[in-house]
C-alpha cells in the first residue's frame, strides 16, 4: 500500500512540485527585472555573460592556496553525483521509463561505482568541512545542512540497494529522492539552475565593462 | 521603529533586482569568498567574509521573496530586519569594504558581491548608518563641490604654481576644446605634480584641453558612502559642465571611484546618456603613444611594480593599458605574482580612506600589501590612484619599509623627450 | 590431527603453507568433537552446522587429484568440490564469529568496567584560561572523514559478521535480509574510501608519530593510566603511535584483502578469497577493539581530549599533563592563546562585539 502511494501519486506528486517550484522559481527571478544599463559598453554583455557561466566553472588560482582540497572535493561531488544520476543505468532505466520515454546510453558498472564513490567522497568531505571550518559555520544555515543531509540520505540508500533485489530498499532510495525533489525548489539547491542567471548576469556585467570574469 | 529607518528600509528594499535575487538564491555558504578579501585573509576574523556583509539584506530578501519567508512572516516565524541590524552591521559594511572586487570573481556561482555591497549601502546611508567620515565628506561634496572642501580658489593657486614651473598656459573654461580634465581633490592637494605632468604631456602631444571652473571635481563620495541621490548630484555637475564646454571627451583622472562613478554608473544615476565620451587618463596616453604623438625617450632602470588600483583595473576594465605605458618607460617591470585583475586592494578605497574608525584595521591589512611587495623584491611601486597612493604610502611608513610610490602619469611625462616639449 | 592438510597440491607453494598454517593453529583448538556430531551444541538454530561431515571427511581423504579439466576457461573451474571452503565455513562460524564477538564484548565491558573504577581523568590543574592550538582544519577534516567512513564500515561489517546469531533472532529473516543486502552494499562501496582515508591520515600524521626518545618509557610506565603520576610526552604519545602504525598496517591489511574480496576477477582462486576474508575479518575485529578504546579516550574517558579534534585548540593545562614536552616548546614559542581570542574567532557571537572592537581601537 505504501509502496503503491511511494511509486504512484507521490511520485507525481513531487516531480510536479519540483517542476512548478524551480520555473516558477527562476520565474520570480527574472520579474524582479534589471534596470537597463546606460552606460556605453567597452565589451559584449552577451558574450560576457556566456564566457562566464563556463569560465567560473575553473577555479581561481590565486583564492585557492588554502582551499585546495575544498575545491577538489566539490569538483569531486559535482561531477560524480551528475554523472551517476544521469549516465547510470538504473537511473536512465527509471527516467526512461517515466518521464521521457526514451533512454540513453549508460557508462559501464565499473564507472558507476566509481563516479558513487568520488560523489561520497566529495560531498563527505564538504559536509565534514561546512561543519569545521569558522566560515561556513558563521554562514550556514538549516536550509544548507538540511540540503546536505538529503543529499546524502538519496545517494546513501542508493547505495544501499545497489544490489537491486529488494524492492523495499528501492522504495526507501525513491521516497528520499522524491523529498528531496519536494524541498528543493524552496531551498539554496536550486543553485543548480540559478547559477546560470548568477553567473550570466555577472558575466555580463564584467563583460561591458570589458574584463573577463 | 524610526522614521528614518523606515526610509532606510525603503530604499534597501527598492534596491532587490533580478541580479540580486539571482545572487542570494545561488548563494550555498561555501565560504570562498573570504579566501579572497584581504580583510578576511589578513585577520582570519569569519566575520569579515564578504557575503557575510550582506546578511541584512539578505533578512530582507528572504522574508520577501522567498517561500519561507513569507510564510514565516505570516506565522511570525521569521525574523523582520530591524534597526539592530543596520547598527550591528555599519562596521562590516563601511570599515572592512573597500568594493575592491575580488569576491566578485572567485564566486563559484558568478555573484558580484561587491554589487551587492554596494546596493545595501543605499540603505544604510538613507537610514544614517554610515561612518561619521564618509558622511562628512558627502556633505563637503554636496555644499562645498569636494569632499576634502577644495575650492576652485585652491585649484586656481595650484594652477598658477604649474603655470610658474613650466611656462605653460592652462585652460580654464575653454569652450569647444576637445577633452575636459577632472581632478580628483587628492591629487590637487596631496600631488599636484600630477597636474604639471598632463600639462606637460597635453602640451607635447598637442591635445586640445581645458578644465571647468564649475566642476573640477572627480571625487564621487556619493559612489562610496552609497547614496544614489548624492552621487547623482556630483556626476550631473561634471555633465553640465561638460555640457556647456561642447567637450567630446571627459578624462577620468587617477582616482579609482571617480572612474566608476563617471564612467559606468553615471548615464544610470542621471538617467540619461552623455554627449561625450568619458576617458581614462590612461586609456588616453596609451591612445597616444599607439598614434605616436606621444614620444617617450630612454626606458629607467629601476627595478618597478606596479601595483593596479580596483576601480581602474578589475571593476573599470582598463587593465593592458598601464601595462603598456610603465612597459614604455621601464625596462626591469616586476609584475607582483597577483597582478592585472587580481591584484589585492590597498585597503583604502571604498570610503575606508575616510573613515578614521577604520585606521587600525586599514593599517593592519597593509601586511597582504607588503607580503606582495616582498615577494617582488622590488623597491618602487607604480600606481595610478591618488587614493592608494597615499594609503600605500601611509602603510610603508606604518611598515617602516623603504619603498617608493610613483604616479604612473608622472612617470611617463618625466619621460618625454626634450624635442616634443617646447620648454 | 585430522587429514585436512594431507594433500600436497602441486604447484601451490607458499600459499598452500601459509593456510596450512592457519588452520594447524585453529585446529590445535578442541573442535573435533564439534565436528563428529550432527546436531549443533551451544550454538544458535540459525548457525547450522554441516550435517553431512563425514561425507565431508572422505572426500579430504581421497587420494586422487581434486582438480580435473572443464570447458569453462577460470579459476578453479576444475575443481567441483573445494573441500577447504568447508573448513573455512567452519572457522567463520564456530570461532571467528563467537570468539570475535565475545572479544569485542569484553572490550566494551572492560572499558565500563575501567570508567566505573578509574572514573574520568580529569585535569589535575584544572582547566586553564589559555589554549594551544593543537590540531589544524585539514586535520580535523581527515580525522572525521576517517571516523565516519570507519563507523559506517564496522557497523555494516559487524552487521555482515554476527547479523545471522544476532539478528535474524530479533528482526526475522525476510527484515534481516534486507539489512544484510544493504550493509553488503553499503560496506562494498565505501570501502575504497577507506582506503583513501587511511592514505590521507598516512600522509598527515606520519611526521608526529615516528618514534622518538620518552616513548619507551611511556610505555612501560603505562603511561600514567594508572594511577595519579603523568608521563612526560611528545605531540603524541607512545599510545597513540601505536594505535597510529596498527591503523596504518592492520588497516592496509584490511584494505587490500577487501579489494581482493570486491574485484573476484583478478584470477584469485577461491583459497585466496577465503583467506582473505580472514584477514580482513580479523584484522578489522582488531581495529574495531582499539577504536572503541579510543573512542572511550575522546568521549568520557578523559576531560580536554577531544577538544583539539573538534575546535582546533587543546587547554594548556591538558597539554601539559598529557603531552608536557610539546606543551612546553609550545608555550617558549609563545603560542598560547587567551580562551577569549580563541572564541572570538572560531564561534563569533554578533558584531556587536566587533563593532566594539573597532570603535575602541579607533579612539
Amino acid at each position: 500500500m505504501i509502496a503503491q502511494f511511494i511509486d504512484g501519486p507521490l511520485w507525481t506528486f513531487s516531480l510536479s512540485v519540483f517542476l512548478i517550484g524551480v520555473i516558477w522559481r527562476i520565474v520570480t527571478i527574472l520579474m524582479a527585472g534589471n534596470r537597463k544599463d546606460l552606460a556605453t559598453p567597452r565589451g559584449s554583455a552577451s558574450a560576457g555573460a556566456v564566457r562566464t557561466v563556463f569560465s567560473r566553472s575553473i577555479y581561481e588560482r590565486s583564492a585557492a592556496t588554502r582551499g585546495r582540497l575544498l575545491l577538489i572535493a566539490g569538483y569531486l561531488f559535482h561531477i560524480g553525483l551528475f554523472a551517476l544520476l544521469f549516465f547510470a543505468q538504473p537511473h536512465i532505466d527509471f527516467i526512461a521509463e517515466r518521464i521521457t520515454g526514451l533512454g540513453w546510453t549508460a557508462m559501464p558498472h565499473w564507472a558507476f561505482i566509481l563516479s558513487a564513490e568520488l560523489a561520497f567522497l566529495g560531498l563527505l568531505l564538504l559536509w565534514i568541512h561546512r561543519l569545521l571550518s569558522p566560515v561556513t559555520r558563521l554562514l550556514s544555515d538549516l536550509d544548507d545542512h538540511l540540503g546536505s543531509i538529503l543529499v546524502f540520505l538519496v545517494m546513501l540508500t542508493g547505495c544501499l540497494a545497489l544490489a537491486q533485489s529488494f524492492e523495499s530498499l528501492r522504495l526507501i532510495h525513491l521516497l528520499s529522492a522524491e523529498l528531496l525533489l519536494i524541498y528543493f525548489p524552496f531551498s539554496k539547491l536550486m543553485h543548480t539552475f540559478t547559477f546560470i542567471l548568477s553567473r550570466g548576469y555577472t558575466g555580463a556585467t564584467m563583460g561591458r565593462k570589458g574584463v573577463n570574469a | 521603529m524610526s522614521d528614518r529607518f523606515e526610509q532606510g528600509l525603503e530604499a534597501l528594499r527598492q534596491q532587490i533586482d533580478a541580479r540580486i535575487s539571482s545572487y542570494f538564491s545561488s548563494c550555498v555558504h561555501c565560504g570562498l569568498c573570504a579566501e579572497a578579501c584581504l580583510f578576511y585573509t589578513e585577520t582570519q576574523d569569519p566575520r569579515y567574509t564578504p557575503i557575510y556583509k550582506l546578511e541584512p539584506m539578505k533578512k530582507l530578501w528572504r522574508r520577501e521573496h522567498t517561500f519561507w519567508g513569507k510564510l514565516g512572516s505570516i506565522f511570525g516565524l521569521s525574523e523582520p530586519l530591524t534597526e539592530k541590524d543596520f547598527a550591528d552591521w555599519e562596521t562590516l559594511v563601511y570599515d572592512s569594504c573597500t568594493l575592491c572586487g575580488r569576491c566578485s570573481m572567485v564566486c563559484p556561482v558568478g555573484n558580484d558581491i561587491t554589487y551587492m555591497i554596494r546596493k545595501q549601502r543605499e540603505g544604510f546611508s538613507v537610514a544614517g548608518y554610515a561612518p561619521d567620515g564618509m558622511k562628512e565628506a558627502t556633505r563637503r561634496a554636496l555644499k562645498i563641490g569636494s569632499p576634502m572642501g577644495v575650492t576652485y580658489k585652491t585649484l586656481k593657486a595650484a594652477l598658477a604654481h604649474v603655470e610658474k614651473d613650466t611656462g605653460l598656459q592652462i585652460p580654464v573654461d575653454k569652450k569647444g576644446a576637445d577633452y575636459m580634465t577632472l581632478f580628483s581633490s587628492m591629487e590637487i592637494v596631496n600631488f599636484p605634480e600630477y597636474i604639471e605632468s598632463i600639462a606637460r604631456i597635453f602640451d607635447a602631444t598637442g591635445v586640445s584641453w581645458t578644465i571647468s571652473s564649475k566642476a573640477f571635481e572627480a571625487t564621487n563620495s556619493g559612489i562610496q558612502i552609497g547614496n544614489k541621490e548624492a552621487a547623482a548630484e556630483l556626476v550631473n555637475r561634471v555633465v553640465i559642465a561638460a555640457e556647456d564646454l561642447a567637450v567630446k571627451y571627459v578624462i577620468s583622472p587617477e582616482c579609482g571611484h571617480a572612474y566608476t562613478a563617471i564612467r559606468w554608473e553615471g548615464p544610470n544615476l542621471i538617467g540619461r546618456q552623455y554627449p561625450f565620451e568619458v576617458i581614462h587618463i590612461l586609456e588616453l596616453l596609451e591612445q597616444l603613444k599607439a598614434e605616436g604623438r606621444l614620444q617617450l625617450e630612454y626606458r629607467d632602470a629601476t627595478p618597478m611594480t606596479l601595483h593596479d588600483p580596483c576601480q581602474i583595473v578589475r571593476r573599470g576594465g582598463v587593465v593592458q593599458q598601464p601595462r603598456e605605458l610603465l612597459n614604455s618607460v621601464a625596462e626591469n617591470f616586476v609584475e607582483m605574482k597577483d597582478h592585472g585583475v587580481m591584484n589585492w586592494c590597498c585597503g583604502g578605497g571604498g570610503g575606508v580612506s575616510a573613515n578614521e574608525r577604520a585606521e587600525p584595521l586599514r593599517l593592519h591589512i597593509f601586511d597582504r600589501k607588503k607580503k606582495q611587495l616582498q615577494e617582488t623584491g622590488v623597491n618602487t611601486m607604480v600606481t595610478a590612484c591618488a587614493n592608494c597612493r597615499i594609503i600605500l604610502e601611509e602603510g610603508i611608513e606604518h611598515n617602516e619599509m623603504d619603498t617608493e610610490v610613483i604616479s604612473l602619469t608622472e612617470l611617463v611625462a618625466d619621460h618625454l623627450t626634450a624635442s616634443s616639449e617646447k620648454k | 590431527m585430522n587429514g585436512g592438510s594431507n594433500h600436497s597440491l602441486v604447484g601451490h607453494g607458499v600459499k598452500t603453507t601459509v593456510i596450512r598454517l592457519l588452520l594447524l593453529w585453529l585446529f590445535a583448538l578442541p573442535l573435533e568433537t564439534v565436528a563428529d556430531t550432527k546436531e549443533s551444541r551451544g550454538l544458535p538454530s540459525t548457525m547450522v552446522l554441516n550435517p553431512a561431515a563425514e561425507l565431508w571427511r572422505d572426500v579430504r581423504q581421497r587420494d586422487m587429484p581434486t582438480s580435473g579439466t572443464s570447458q569453462v576457461r577460470g579459476v578453479d573451474s576444475g575443481v567441483l568440490i573445494n573441500a577447504n571452503g568447508d573448513k573455512w565455513r567452519k572457522f567463520r562460524m564456530q570461532q571467528l564469529i563467537p570468539i570475535g564477538g565475545y572479544l569485542l564484548l569484553g572490550i566494551i565491558v572492560g572499558l565500563t568496567l575501567f570508567y566505573l573504577v578509574r572514573g574520568k581523568v580529569k585535569i589535575v590543574a584544572g582547566a586553564s584560561d589559555r589554549k594551544l592550538p593543537r590540531y589544524t582544519s585539514y586535520e580535523r577534516l581527515i580525522h572525521w572523514f576517517m571516523a565516519s567512513i570507519f563507523l559506517f564500515l564496522a557497523i555494516t561489517g559487524l552487521i555482515i559478521l554476527f547479523g545471522r546469531p544476532l539478528l535474524i533472532p530479533i528482526f526475522g529473516k525476510e527484515i534481516f535480509s534486507v539489512i544484510a543486502s544493504a550493509s553488503k552494499e553499503g560496506h562494498n562501496l565505501m570501502g575504497p574510501l577507506f582506503m583513501v582515508a587511511l592514505i590521507l591520515v598516512f600522509v598527515k600524521f606520519v611526521r608526529r608519530n615516528i618514534y622518538q626518545k620518552g616513548d619507551m618509557s611511556w610505555l612501560l610506565r603505562g603511561g600514567g593510566i594508572i594511577g595519579k603520576k603523568h608521563v612526560p610526552s611528545n605531540f603524541f604519545n607512545m599510545g597513540e603511535k601505536s594505535m597510529f602504525w596498527m591503523l596504518v598496517l592492520v588497516g592496509s591489511v584490511i584494505v587490500v584483502s577487501g579489494l581482493v574480496l570486491i574485484f573476484p576477477v583478478f584470477g584469485q582462486s577461491r583459497e585466496w578469497m577465503e583467506l582473505a576474508h580472514v584477514g580482513h575479518a580479523i584484522g578489522a575485529i582488531l581495529m574495531i577493539g582499539v577504536i572503541l578504546g579510543h573512542i572511550y579516550i575522546g568521549s568520557v574517558g578523559m576531560e580536554g581530549a577531544i577538544d583539539g579534534m573538534k575546535n582546533g585548540y587543546c587547554d594548556l593545562n591538558w597539554a601539559k599533563e598529557h603531552h608536557d614536552l610539546w606543551a612546553t616548546q609550545m608555550e617558549k614559542r609563545g603560542e598560547a592563546i587567551a580562551n577569549e581570542d580563541v572564541n572570538r574567532f572560531s564561534d563569533p557571537d554578533t558584531n556587536e562585539s566587533l563593532g566594539r572592537e573597532l570603535r575602541e581601537a579607533g579612539k
